[in-house]
């Protein structure tokens, strides 16, 4: 399992600020991204601009992340 | 240092910054104030709601302090930003820069905001005078797509 963590609009396109999601094995994210696209159709349209955040780094879309983490979808930015 | 708080959910306090940030060796004090305005777009605006990833925002903008130094050769430099709900008039965020001198005062000051405008990991909902509630578009983060 691997924790996933939605910010800003992806809060309400997924309906929760978390979901668990299955992973057995280290993946790259943007493997986790497609599997998490499928469950989530909604989220398509948002893929191109989210960057990703593995246990409170950002991280490529390469980069592993391994059952236990923690990866946050990041919408683009608006503080200020 | 460390223990310098640059994300708080009550209202932000700029006499504690600048009484935090006191320095006599600076003869220029910049302060930018982010403050909630009434209107966005042609919309009529009545509050916003402000979330953050907050251990990436304490990780930022201690960062973006940091590189606000030593770019500029400035004194100090704080920044603070607020989540939860705001009503118009509120501050959403302050920076807070001392040097020995003005023009680096002035322009670190505009590069903290700017660069913490593409950097933090923080989202404006606004909720519009018809009833209607909305993100903002929002800026991309850049780090995430390096290898793609």
């Amino acid at each position: 399992m691997i924790n996933v963590q939605f910010y800003g609009v992806l809060q309400e396109l997924a309906g929760a600020q978390t979901l668990s999601h299955p992973l057995e094995a280290p993946m790259p994210v943007a493997e986790v991204l497609e599997q998490l696209q499928a469950r989530l159709p909604a989220l398509a349209s948002h893929l191109p601009r989210l960057a990703c955040a593995v246990d409170d780094r950002i991280v490529p879309r390469s980069y592993t992340v391994a059952p236990g983490g923690t990866l946050a979808l990041l919408p683009p930015v608006s503080g200020g | 240092m460390s223990n310098r708080r640059h994300l708080q959910s009550e209202p932000l306090d700029l006499m504690q910054l600048l009484e935090e940030t006191r320095d006599p060796a600076s003869g220029a004090l910049v302060v930018f104030s982010g403050t909630v305005r009434n209107h966005h777009a042609g919309k009529g605006v009545v509050r916003l709601e402000y979330s953050a990833h907050r251990a990436l925002v304490e990780q930022v903008l201690a960062e973006l302090e940091q590189e606000v130094i030593e770019r500029f050769g400035v004194q100090q430099c704080r920044i603070v930003h607020r989540e939860g709900t705001l009503d118009i008039g509120d501050d959403s965020v302050l920076v807070v820069v001392r040097s020995a001198h003005r023009p680096q005062a002035f322009e670190a000051a505009r590069y903290a905001i700017d660069t913490l405008k593409v950097r933090a990991p923080v989202w404006k909902r606004e909720h519009y005078s018809d009833g209607s509630v909305d993100y903002q578009e929002g800026v991309p983060l850049q780090q995430a797509d390096l290898e793609n």
